[in-house]
């Protein structure tokens, strides 16, 4: 109950911090959902052009990418100040400061760096999935619970996916490219998994569940998931919980070392 | 023979008022408020070759931005500068070939390399030769002994030891004359000491040295020279000596008592601050009364716990020349 | 004249040294190029494979072009990555500009030969690894079917890059929130550079709009001229057509960031009185 009280404590002063600022605010969050809608504009492109993927829609591969673009809004408005705030502590050596307060310090970070400038992103992406939808139609009500039920799946490998970058930026000092590696292996879960060969679609589906983020929850709307893939399911939390176990264990060696 | 003159010197900047809030901000869009502010308004001065001259003056007085301009990095409002046959900003070029400068807080030197690899750079840029700039890196280090700290990544280099390389980096090319920006600001006693023996060095070999500061002490024990400005105006420019004449030799004595004080007196010397009830300085005229007859006065009065004795800040020296 | 050449030729070696050691230290940085280079070519392949189907041509380019288009596009980009846009404005607003302004040498000369020794280093860490897994691993003909005028075209796009990112860089010298300028820039570049698709992909009116604008000369020019396409877009550009239109690009720019550069200096007044 403290910790709750505590992060919503956090998330308003984040709020204020937006209002202070707000054409920062407005500016940050135009250019995060500018730079975000950019990848969907390839495959309106591509369908312009008189192409397709084969069995898709335009609208359909549309859906897939919102449904993408919305986990990563909300994952990075839940996790993704923890990574720069880590990067930042660590290369400044200033990570003591997180140590000192009387809270788990991953919950301490997680709370005090909520970041607002995926709000746009995020009912940008809303926006964009609805009106997807109204174009593909959707599966019922069933439909909609396995929608959420691998959406919050694709939001816990996004979370977990933050929490092992920043684990490994106590190691890698400095490397702000760190994240690129695993925007680029997000990519696999922007389009149709059956467009990849049988290797990736096993890694992207089981090992690397990126598949979670996009194309499963956008293929329950539609009506065209297989009940095979709820066990990726598994590995989503496992990579929650892996996450969250590394970073710890990073900090506890951290302590040992120093700074 | 005059290295530098300058002219009615001015400096002036645009600025505009800022509201706060949002409203405030969209309206300063369309129509600004201008402030205009002279952070040097109207210096003339003339320094002699092979001199070290100090400009003094506190905080925001307008010493950097004059010897900005005497640099070349700043172009004057108006006015004209002479510096060795050149206008600074316009033949600037030319002009900083025969120039060497130091700003505290703008280092020249790479972060992740060793500063030796930096003054490859300079010596590229300089295009100084194979022989010149092995004799003068091998005396400047010898003379600043960091013949092994060159070869150390800057970053893990004290501030002391970063300020000497960009001493050495500056220096290289055996300019003519050679401009400090508060050149000691934040070493310890050991690296000021330092610096100021390697400038009377140079100088002693002919280089003209040029520094700003509000550290009385670099002064002191430098400047031939001393212009003094504050408010972006010129309120001294006399020999070392003068000052010192039109100070006298008043010192700062901070005192902490065992007993609160009352009257405005301790042992003869007059109170001009004080901290708290226990905390009190003063100021001792050692011309009108020795440091001996002093002591022994503030010994007769009282006890007391601590004792420091200090320079006359800068304020106090400013507002003690214009009340003279 | 021919000493002057040598004085700057000297300046540039030393600078460029130095500026490759400065960022050898970062060398592992690099690694994250050679994994995340091929993880992109390889959704980029399959998107294609899947979209082009059966075969025939898309925006005129067909599959095995559209293919070798995004294995060039990739190798140009770490061949003329910049980042002096970011670093001039660093140095105007923390006052560091000064140290150059107290220096005989023009700051964009001295940027352009960090940018050569920065990119040396990028040359083996990025670009011989990425080629090398396209070629060998990928079995994509990576070997361009011009290569003179494929090495003019990327050197072009090189300085094109530059002289872009400085005039950007000189923003700062006019405005306090300059990075908006520079963050929009790249949003459009990401659009319309060709990183992202080929240009040949947009509608016609649009190419035909970039013609005028920097974007198409620091990428989509030479990864066309790479892929060794004949007639390049909707106006069928031959390829010497296409480089003489990136250098006429090159040029104005150097001339607009010269003009530039000469005003900026007047007003730079070094931050703190």
């Amino acid at each position: 109950m403290k910790y709750v009280k505590i992060y919503l404590a956090c998330m308003q002063t984040a709020v204020s911090r937006a209002a202070a600022y707000r054409t920062d605010f407005v500016l940050g969050n135009l250019i995060t959902l500018l730079s975000n809608i950019i990848f969907p504009l390839v495959t309106v492109l591509i369908y312009a052009n008189g192409a397709e993927f084969p069995n898709w829609t335009m609208w359909e591969i549309l859906l897939i990418q919102s449904v993408v673009s919305m986990s990563g809004a909300i994952s990075s408005m839940i996790s993704g100040g923890i990574l720069w705030v880590t990067m930042d502590c660590v290369r400044e050596g200033s990570f003591e400061t997180i140590l000192l307060k009387p809270l788990p310090p991953l919950f301490y970070i997680a709370s005090s760096s909520v970041d607002t400038s995926s709000v746009g992103l995020f009912i940008g992406s809303i926006a964009m999935t609805v009106i997807s939808a109204v174009h593909t139609g959707i599966c019922g009500a069933e439909g909609i619970a396995l929608f959420l039920l691998m959406f919050l799946g694709g939001i816990s490998v996004m979370v977990g996916l933050d929490l092992i970058m920043a684990a490994i930026s106590f190691k890698w000092v400095g490397n702000s490219r760190i994240p690129e590696i695993f925007d680029s292996v997000r990519e696999f879960g922007k389009y149709p998994l059956e467009i990849f060969p049988e290797s990736v679609r096993v890694i992207s589906s089981i090992f690397i569940p990126v598949a979670v983020v996009g194309f499963f929850p956008a293929s329950a709307l539609l009506g065209r998931f297989d009940t095979l893939s709820l066990i990726s399911l598994i590995p989503c939390a496992g990579f929650l919980l892996f996450g969250v176990w590394l970073y710890n264990r990073m900090i506890r060696i951290y302590e040992g070392v120093g700074g | 023979m005059t290295a530098i003159k300058a002219e009615n010197l001015v400096k002036s900047y645009t600025t505009y008022k800022r509201g706060s809030g949002f409203a405030e901000a969209i309206k300063s869009f369309f129509k600004r408020e201008k402030v205009i502010v002279n952070a040097v308004d109207g210096i003339s001065f003339e320094i002699e070759k092979g001199t070290v001259c100090g400009i003094l003056g506190p905080n925001g007085a307008g010493k950097s931005t004059t010897i900005k301009m005497l640099c070349g990095a700043l172009y004057p409002t108006s006015g004209r500068i002479d510096a060795m046959g050149f206008v600074p900003a316009r033949d600037r070029t030319r002009y900083v070939n025969k120039i060497g400068a130091v700003f505290g807080q703008k280092s020249q030197l790479i972060w992740d390399i060793p500063p030796a690899d930096s003054f490859a750079v300079n010596k590229a840029i300089y295009g100084i030769s194979d022989e010149d700039y092995k004799n003068r890196l091998d005396e400047m280090t010898e003379l600043f002994d960091v013949s092994e700290v060159i070869h150390k990544p800057t970053r893990v280099l004290s501030l002391g030891e970063r300020m000497k390389c960009e001493f050495i980096m500056a220096m290289l090319h055996a300019p003519e004359i050679v401009f400090l920006d508060e050149p000691t600001i934040g070493l310890d006693v050991i690296a000021k000491s330092k610096i100021r023996e390697v400038v009377r060095e140079m100088n002693r070999k002919g280089t003209t040295f040029i520094l700003t500061t509000h550290d009385l002490e670099d002064v002191e024990q430098l400047a031939e020279k001393v212009i003094i400005i504050n408010h972006g105006k010129k309120v001294f420019d006399d020999s070392l000596q003068a000052l010192k004449n039109v100070l006298g030799s008043k010192k700062i004595v901070s005192l902490t008592l065992t007993e609160p004080c009352i009257g405005d007196e301790i042992g003869g010397a007059r109170i001009i601050s004080r901290d708290n009830d226990f905390g009190v300085s003063l100021e001792v005229d050692t011309e009108k009364q020795s440091i001996t007859d002093f002591l022994r006065d503030l010994t007769a009065c009282g006890d007391f716990r601590d004792i420091s004795v200090k320079e006359l800040p800068m304020d106090m020296i400013i507002t003690r020349i214009y009340s003279e | 004249m021919i000493n002057y050449i040598k004085h700057k030729l000297e300046i540039c070696r030393a600078v460029a040294f130095v500026t490759y050691k400065e960022w050898s230290a970062y060398r592992t940085h690099s690694l994250v190029s050679v994994f995340v280079g091929p993880v992109y070519f390889i959704v980029q392949y399959f998107i294609w494979t899947a979209v082009y189907g059966g075969g025939g041509a898309i925006g005129g380019m067909e599959l095995s072009e559209t293919i070798r288009y995004f294995g060039a596009s990739a190798l140009i980009g770490y061949l003329t990555m910049d980042f002096a846009d970011w670093n001039l404005q660093m140095l105007v607003r923390t006052g560091k500009f000064l140290t150059f302004s107290l220096r005989p040498v023009h700051h964009r000369f001295f940027a352009l030969s960090q940018k050569i020794g920065h990119r040396i280093l990028g040359f083996y860490l990025e670009f011989l690894p990425c080629l090398l897994i396209f070629v060998l691993l990928f079995k994509v003909d990576m070997i361009p079917c011009c290569p003179l005028w494929t090495a003019l075209s990327v050197l072009l796009a090189f300085l094109m890059n530059f002289y872009v990112n400085y005039c950007l860089g000189m923003a700062a010298f006019y405005f306090v929130q300059a990075n908006g300028i520079r963050v929009v820039y790249q949003l459009l570049g990401n659009i319309f550079s060709g990183m992202l698709i080929p240009l040949s992909f947009f509608p016609e009116i649009i190419q035909r709009i970039m013609i005028f604008l920097p974007f198409q000369y620091t990428n989509y020019i030479p990864a066309m001229v790479w892929t060794g396409n004949e007639a390049i877009g909707a106006m069928g550009l031959t390829i010497p057509q296409a480089v003489m239109y990136q250098a006429i690009a090159v040029i104005f720019t150097a001339l607009l960031s010269e003009v530039l550069y000469r005003s900026s200096i007047k007003r730079f007044t070094a931050v703190g009185a």
